[in-house]
């Protein structure tokens, strides 16, 4: 028993890091765990999201539970989830929700005195934490080329004159699988990684005019010719979809085998993309910390293993002889 | 209107334990594992983890209901393990693969940063 190990080693590589976006191929281990990665993150990493309302006054167009409901709906600046309690197990208030250990305040008071219509933003939430803050939107917009004055946050309702919004609200921790409104992912996918063979000999059989005509039959862009050489040359492998479209193109060609597609089973290409909560590569290591804490919760306690071994030896040595 | 509570899918009941052990009656090294409030993400990647173990004879999960908010984990081994010790053994290599990966993934940003 000791010594003995079916451990593997997995071996990452990261393509391109933004704030907001991640792609990184994963090698050396199988699918359950790319897709026990792509699960949690979608699903368990938590962040932070309005959960309650209390409303003082609204006199807006929107009824209390739509706005309560977009409310809910607005990224918060998550990084402080994973050291946070969820409500429901923290002893410091018994769970209803309103201590600084699982819970911030926010407050919103906006009015209408002019003519115009006022926008009530995610700006005009009052955070009681500094590190918990609707997600600005405009902040990335900024460097993106479109006019940051005019992305003022996230619209929540429009007041005309007279009309008012008052309420108090408190965040707290939670994960998506409870509501989508705490899922720190827009998207996460994965895709093996493709392996192609060339059957050069056959290749060569084409005239240049054929092999045009069969790497157009292509919908996505996955070969090309080599203007010197005149070869068909794979220049995207990542671009293929899987689709079977060149395989079938070349028997409909007559010439089956031009060209063989496998997919790496132990080779993922994953693309993350984050609501903004949380940076995206800090989404990979909480879900990897999420996914070892859930492994952690499934083992055996010591009193069910005493219990086994009392009566489960000598059972054995019955029912065995 | 009569649909359960949302937290019921991953918040294990008071009095409930969250791992459950059943030894088979007829076959000697086969047990059950009753898993609560888990599902495809553990069970697969515990599955596939066993079958790498040679010592494992069958390794499978089934989701029983998808209201009943458990797994059930069956293993059968050689005489040289046991079901328990393979499954000690899977959720092990697991968590060490999971921490390699975390520094492989933290080693693999650093030097992205750096380049930029």
């Amino acid at each position: 028993m000791e010594g003995v190990s079916y451990q593997r080693f997995p071996k990452v590589k990261i393509r391109e890091m933004k704030d907001d976006y991640l792609k990184f191929d994963l090698r050396e281990t199988d699918a359950s765990m790319a897709n026990a990665l792509r699960r949690v993150m979608l699903a368990e990493v938590p962040t932070i999201a309005i959960d309650l309302v209390e409303i003082e006054v609204n006199s807006s167009v929107l009824n209390d539970e739509f706005i309560a409901h977009r409310l809910g709906l607005i990224p918060l600046t998550s990084d402080r989830a994973m050291g946070m309690r969820f409500s429901r197990d923290c002893d410091a208030c018994d769970g209803d929700g309103q201590c600084e250990y699982c819970s911030v305040e926010f407050h919103l008071k906006v009015r209408c005195d002019s003519d115009q219509t006022l926008d009530v933003t995610s700006h005009d939430l009052k955070s009681s934490d500094p590190s918990v803050v609707p997600v600005d939107v405009a902040q990335y917009a900024e460097s993106g080329g479109y006019d940051a004055s005019e992305q003022r946050g996230i619209l929540i309702v429009k007041l005309r004159r007279g009309q008012e919004l008052r309420l108090r609200a408190i965040a707290r921790k939670g994960i998506g699988k409870d509501h989508a409104k705490w899922s720190p992912a827009a998207t996460v996918t994965f895709m093996y990684e493709p392996e192609f063979h060339i059957n050069e000999d056959l290749m060569e059989t084409l005239t240049l005019e054929e092999k045009r005509d069969w790497i157009e039959s292509s919908p996505t862009r996955v070969f090309d010719i080599d203007p010197n050489t005149h070869q068909v040359v794979v220049v995207d492998p990542e671009a293929y979809t899987y689709d079977d479209e060149v395989i079938k193109k070349a028997e409909a060609m007559g010439k089956p085998g031009l060209v063989e597609i496998y997919a790496k089973e132990d080779s993922f290409i994953f693309t993350v993309e984050s609501t903004g909560t949380i940076k995206a590569s800090q989404m990979v290591i909480n879900a990897i910390e999420v996914l070892k804490q859930k492994l952690d919760a499934v083992r055996l306690s010591e009193e069910t293993e005493e219990a086994d071994d009392q009566f489960g030896e000598l059972g054995a040595h019955i029912r065995g002889g | 209107m009569n649909a359960p509570d949302r937290y019921e899918r991953f918040v294990v009941p008071e009095g409930t334990k969250k791992v459950s052990y059943e030894r088979d009656t007829k076959i000697i090294n086969a047990a059950s594992f009753t898993l609560e409030r888990e599902e495809h993400t553990i069970g697969n990647i515990l599955r596939m983890q066993l079958h790498r173990d040679p010592n494992v004879l069958f390794a499978g999960y089934k989701l029983p209901h998808p209201l009943q908010y458990k797994i059930i984990v069956r293993i059968h081994t050689t005489s040289q393990s046991s079901p328990m010790q393979a499954y000690n053994q899977a959720i092990n290599d697991l968590d060490r693969e999971l921490n390699h990966l975390k520094n492989a993934f933290e080693e693999e940003m650093m030097r992205i940063s750096r380049e930029y």
